[in-house]
């Protein structure tokens, strides 16, 4: 039985009824339409759909959409501002840290936590925060990079 | 022309849709009327089906279409045709397609393949290369002798061989005589997945008129195109493929993969579309994985380091059906002296069925499998004498003039700079610390396609004086719409943002073979270049009749066309993109469309019984990789600290993506190298996720170094090579021999595992090799 | 997707036990779910029920105790484990085996609890906790116990919790200035893997505590190699003895992550390891100086 929830996604109160047995990425793909973040293993190990939960990055696939509820999620389409891209956007495009893209949502949230929490990550330390997303092209070197990058903007 | 454009590291023209997660990749769409399919597949490795009855799961609410091979038993198949959509009389593989419905849920979906009752008498079967070459060996396709197949391949009747492919260049025992010693060794690959991060998806859906149209994740959309056309007697033209971004491929989405099953389902729905997303697992198991290979060889040498003879045994796991693995079996063979010339030389090239996952392509086409035992034999006679591993590779280096091992006399060949330049960036040279080593391995590779493997383009020019660049390349990751789109803007004397390209489908966007082989660059490049300059010579037509100057002396720079020596008279090429506009008012010729095609020329068969052609292939691209590592004695890890690479490209048209491209197939490499293998028992899929199949994190990637060597190639775009698969051939060769010399011990079946390491050790310290 | 179920989050411990011992068999219990939901999404599990119990009040957080110990609560994640300031202080080792599970994101989730629940001889957090003597509380529908964590485990995948009861919080006892611990694991990639081999080692003051992970049917403690150890001043510890008695303690199966072999000789390597970074703490750490 469908169940009514609030929460708010990229910033906009939403309030829908979702399935017990449906995930976050379920309802922000197929109901909310948001199909950034993408669904690459559904077991929690890929990491490419990576979304924010009140700024702290979860695997979509293995949070319930009823555990959403008065939470604030943060999907890809909610990162660039007002028509401006957040730095890291920008810095995955310098460096080209993507290449099929099917990882890269996922992998710039995990980045965008990062950054929320450790503006001056080491490279180690960057390796190891996104080291939950997979990436079969870039062999990730640009990508460390762009984070890297990415967090001497902001600064 | 603008002359900065190639060799510019122009930014990719898809990464503003990728950073926004805007792109929409298959699985992100959403049809009105949109049914969903899941696939019942076999549990057995091998099995006769002795009835299927779906009436049960048609009862389930929501079932709108059940499928099995009794509604659709036509073969499908790339080069030797052996596949059904569906099992039809037996499963050959766990996995196996039995039967698929299409309902309005997945939920229902799934219940309904519940329901489905099969009936099937289990086979015995074969689960490695070389027990099913045995004579008494259980047939998996008792039908061989009578599938169609590409002429080229070799299929023996009657056994589970379904391609042989010969090479004999020169008499083989002459060519030990002449070698002062022979060394010889096997060693093993395992099979390995492609773990592209998007699933394979599909949707497909049957309009009134009969068109069938298929959105798929693919590498191939013509291939898909034809291959539907054929299993479903459809005509050709009523068969569109549209094909949005590919989240990586590899090979694992070239050809066909489920397009069939969708098509099957939506001839069954009214017109609903349907969609098919394979779970994580269903990748693993149930789409193509690279083959095995056990791998023989035999060569004899000189004491100063020359190699003479090579024989070499190739026997090749490759599953369940070989539609498209013969042909990885076949390139195996006219490349089996790697990157080396060998005046004399024997291969037994084997496709072997067993009923194990289908092999088909994986990054590099055989190549990775090949060189994994090729370099590390030569490290081994290099050892063996006392030699330089890198002096034995510059001695034996194939450069201009050498032949290959079909004979074929190369030309513009940049191996030896390459492997110069590689040994300098990883300090070959300097002092090594204890437990750490430096190991060398070079790879050639050449794309493995039909001599008549051909490329189109088509370009369009916008009244705003931009362009469309129709092409039905696909964007699997590599950059292809990035490179393509500059050289196009490079003929056309237009900036890179001026230039949009189109997505392929096939109804619209004209022929591309396939994506694969490392091709787009140099074939799609070549057709790319041709249509732009054929749009340039239209404009310059126009402009020259406009302007009343000689068509040599105009020039086209930042969209206006213009006198070389005076930029003052010009026209704008938005004036000129519709047609020639007189001062009258009136007009002349018309919209600017320019057509390019692309063939590679002179491609030949190799002779049936020596393999021998003197163009066997379009053209190799040589690379050189090395490789750092720390060995830990007690626990047999290897850590690889750096990893140096350098190819020959003939030109970086945009080094930035050359170099993230050379990146990404370095931690494949290393990955395969060190974590990656399919174990199967008895045909069952004992990793069937990334719980168990680990691939390279972020927290596995060493030092890079990239370098390239710039021979132009006579025919390719700008003088380009084709090198995207190449960049993971050689890591893993590298790594096991940096390995030995680290700790010198050799591992010659992969990955390269701490246990193996730390039982090699053992074996040593007791006095073995 | 999953297979339809009914999902319920009680707001009291009482409430959640009661349901669950009335719907055993039907109805799972959920912390983070990064387990479980695996299980669920691969068909393995098909529960009627999931009874979400992080919204219990009292069941997430880590909170110091009167006797200078410390209380987890079940539900706390293993980001908040690794990066608490007294964990890693006084706990280090578990800092350090909350860390090593899996990736940020499923740290982010996972919790104490349900790593302990699980079962699995691999879980990352059962063998330092085994080897800091932690305490597991348990609530059922209309009782409390609390059992040692070395009694906790049954066998794989089985936890000793009765229908209806969960585990709420585990205890740590206080260790006395001058302890050291440390774990050390074994995995494939160098980050987010199941650990091959897991050795947790604690010093508290006098002998010490050595517990093992992935290498027995449950996490165990290494006895015989801490009695090898007992009453001996840590100086005169035969590290290489120590180790080689540890691996005698184990029974290891293998399977596709390592082979039998390989884990007993890794359980030397690896306690090897872990009692000399324990060492090195020990010599940094001048209230340990003084000792010896």
């Amino acid at each position: 039985m469908p169940e009514k929830i609030r929460f708010s996604v990229n910033g906009e109160q939403v309030e829908l009824a979702v399935e017990h047995h449906h995930r976050l990425i379920d309802v922000l793909r197929d109901d909310l339409f948001l199909t950034g973040a993408k669904e690459g293993c559904g077991g929690g190990e890929c990491g490419a759909c990576t979304v924010l939960m009140d700024n702290e990055p979860v695997n979509a696939c293995l949070v319930l959409a009823v555990e959403a509820e008065g939470r604030e999620i943060t999907t890809i389409e909610g990162l660039a501002k007002e028509g401006r891209l957040d730095p890291l956007q920008e810095t995955f495009i310098k460096h080209a840290a993507l290449q099929c893209g099917f990882c890269t949502p996922g992998m710039i949230m995990s980045a965008k936590a990062l950054l929320l929490r450790n503006p001056h990550p080491t490279e180690t330390e960057v390796k190891e925060a996104i080291s939950g997303n997979l990436c079969r092209c870039t062999g990730y070197k640009s990508i460390v990079e762009a984070v890297l990058d990415a967090a001497q903007k902001e600064s | 022309m603008s002359e900065t454009l190639i060799g510019a590291s122009v930014p990719r023209k898809d990464s503003l849709e990728k950073v926004t997660g805007r792109a929409r990749f298959v699985g992100d769409l959403h049809l009105p009327g949109m049914l969903f399919a899941r696939v019942l597949r076999s549990p057995y490795p091998h099995a006769r089906i002795r009835s299927i009855d779906v009436s049960r799961a048609f009862r389930v609410p929501g079932v709108k279409a059940v499928v099995t091979g009794r509604d659709f038993p036509n073969f499908v198949g790339l080069y030797l045709v052996d596949r059904n959509i569906f099992a039809v009389d037996k499963v050959r593989f766990i996995g196996d397609p039995v039967a698929a419905v299409a309902a309005l849920s997945l939920q229902a979906a799934e219940e309904a393949l519940g329901l489905i009752e099969v009936e099937c008498e289990e086979l015995p079967g074969v689960f490695d290369p070389l027990s099913a070459i045995a004579p008494d060996a259980p047939l998996i396709h008792e039908n061989l002798h009578q599938y169609k197949r590409v002429p080229a391949y070799h299929p023996v009747p009657f056994t589970n061989i379904a391609n042989h492919v010969k090479i004999r260049k020169g008499d083989i025992e002459e060519g030990f005589k002449q070698s002062d010693e022979v060394f010889e060794a096997a060693y093993h690959v395992p099979h390995m997945q492609h773990c592209q991060l998007e699933p394979h998806a599909a949707v497909a859906q049957v309009e009134a008129g009969g068109t069938v149209t298929v959105w798929s994740s693919c590498q191939s959309p013509n291939a898909v195109r034809k291959l539907l056309a054929v299993a479903f007697d459809i005509p050709v033209g009523k068969v569109r493929v549209i094909t949005p971004y590919v989240g990586g491929g590899f090979g694992g989405k070239a050809g066909v993969s489920i397009e069939g099953i969708l098509v099957a389902l939506a001839m069954k729905t009214g017109g609903r579309p349907v969609k098919l997303v394979l779970t994580r697992e269903e990748v693993f198991q149930g789409t193509t994985v690279r083959q095995g290979l056990v791998a023989r060889i035999k060569t004899g040498y000189m004491r100063d380091g020359r190699l003479i003879a090579q024989a070499a045994e190739l026997f090749w796991d490759a599953g369940a059906y070989c539609e498209y693995g013969v042909n990885i079996v076949r390139a195996a063979a006219y490349s089996s002296a790697g990157p080396y010339y060998i005046p004399y030389l024997k291969t037994d090239s084997y496709c072997i069925y067993t009923n194990h996952p289908a092999g088909g392509p994986f990054r590099g086409f055989g190549m990775g499998e090949l060189h994994w035992a090729l370099d590390q034999q030569l490290d081994q006679i290099a050892h063996r004498l006392g030699l330089d591993p890198v002096e034995i590779r510059l001695i034996n280096a194939a450069r201009d003039g050498t032949t290959t091992a079909t004979g074929e006399v190369l030309k513009d060949i940049g191996l030896a700079e390459c492997i110069k330049s590689a040994a300098k960036k990883i300090g070959w040279d300097e002092p090594k610390k204890p437990l750490t080593g430096k190991g060398i391995a070079c790879m050639v590779k050449a794309p493995a396609m039909p001599g008549n493997a051909a490329s189109s383009a088509v370009i369009k020019l916008n009244e705003d004086g931009s362009a469309n660049l129709l092409i039905t390349a696909t964007e699997i990751g590599q950059g292809a719409e990035t490179v393509l789109a500059q050289i196009a803007a490079h003929e056309l004397g237009l900036p890179v943002d001026r230039v949009n390209v189109a997505q392929p489908d096939t109804g619209y966007t004209p022929y591309e073979w396939q994506t694969v082989a490392s091709r787009i660059t140099y074939s799609a490049g070549n057709a790319v270049m041709r249509a732009a300059q054929d749009a340039r010579r239209q404009l310059l037509t126009m402009a020259a009749e406009g302007l009343g100057l000689p068509e040599d002396r105009l020039t086209i720079t930042a969209g206006m066309v213009h006198a070389v020596d005076d930029p003052a008279k010009s026209i704008g090429v938005a004036d000129l993109a519709l047609g020639l506009t007189m001062p009258d008012g009136s007009g002349r010729y018309g919209p600017v469309i320019g057509r390019g095609h692309f063939i590679p020329e002179g491609i030949e068969g190799l002779d049936p019984e020596t393999g021998q052609s003197a163009k066997a292939v379009a053209h190799w691209t040589f690379g050189v990789q090395a490789a750092e590592v720390e060995v830990d004695p007690q626990t047999g890890r290897v850590e690889v600290k750096k990893v140096a690479a350098v190819y020959d490209v003939g030109k970086a048209i945009n080094p930035l993506l050359a170099i993230g491209q050379t990146e990404g197939g370095i931690i494949q490499g290393l990955s395969v190298a060190l974590y990656e293998q399919l174990h199967l028992r008895q045909g069952r899929l004992m990793n069937p996720s990334f719980v168990d199949y680990k691939i390279a994190t972020a927290a596995d990637v060493p030092e890079m170094d990239v370098g390239f060597v710039e021979t132009p190639l006579a025919d390719g775009p700008y003088g380009a090579r084709g090198f995207g698969e190449h960049t993971m051939v050689p890591t893993a060769p590298a790594i096991a021999n940096a390995v030995f010399d680290a700790v010198g011990v050799r591992i010659t079946d992969l990955p390269i595992t701490p246990e193996k390491v730390l039982a090699a050790l053992r074996l040593k310290g007791k006095g073995g090799e | 997707m999953f297979q339809p179920f009914h999902y319920l989050a009680p707001h009291s411990l009482a409430e959640a036990c009661t349901f669950l011992r009335e719907h055993a068999g039907q109805a799972v219990p959920m912390a983070g779910g990064t387990d479980l939901l695996v299980r669920m999404h691969d068909r393995q599990l098909k529960p009627v029920y999931v009874v979400d119990i992080k919204k219990i009040p009292g069941l997430n957080g880590i909170s110091p105790r009167d006797d200078s110990g410390l209380t987890i609560g079940a539900c706390t994640p293993l980001n908040a484990i690794a990066r608490h300031q007294l964990i890693r202080e006084h706990y280090t080792l578990l800092a350090q085996a909350a860390h090593s599970v899996g990736s940020y994101q499923i740290r982010n989730r996972a919790t104490i609890g349900g790593n302990l629940c699980n079962a699995s001889p691999a879980a990352d957090t059962a063998a330092p906790l085994l080897a800091l003597n932690a305490i597991a509380l348990i609530a059922g529908p209309d009782s409390r116990r609390e059992v040692l964590l070395q009694d906790f485990f049954n066998g794989p995948g089985q936890p000793v919790l009765a229908p209806g009861e969960l585990l709420t919080a585990v205890k740590l006892p206080p260790l006395p200035p001058g302890s050291a611990s440390a774990y050390c694991k074994l995995m494939r990639t160098k980050a987010v893997d199941l650990s091959q081999v897991g050795v947790a080692v604690v010093f508290a003051g006098q002998g010490l505590r050595i517990a093992l992970g992935a290498v027995a049917p449950t996490p165990i403690r290494a006895t015989e190699a801490e009695t090898l150890a007992a009453g001996r001043p840590l100086a005169e510890i035969d590290i290489q003895a120590v180790a080689r008695a540890a691996a005698n303690s184990a029974s290891p199966i293998g399977d596709i992550r390592a082979s039998r072999e390989y884990r007993l000789e890794m359980i030397e390597v690896l306690t090897t390891r872990a009692l000399t970074e324990l060492f090195t703490q020990l010599s940094l750490n001048p209230a340990a100086r003084r000792e010896e």
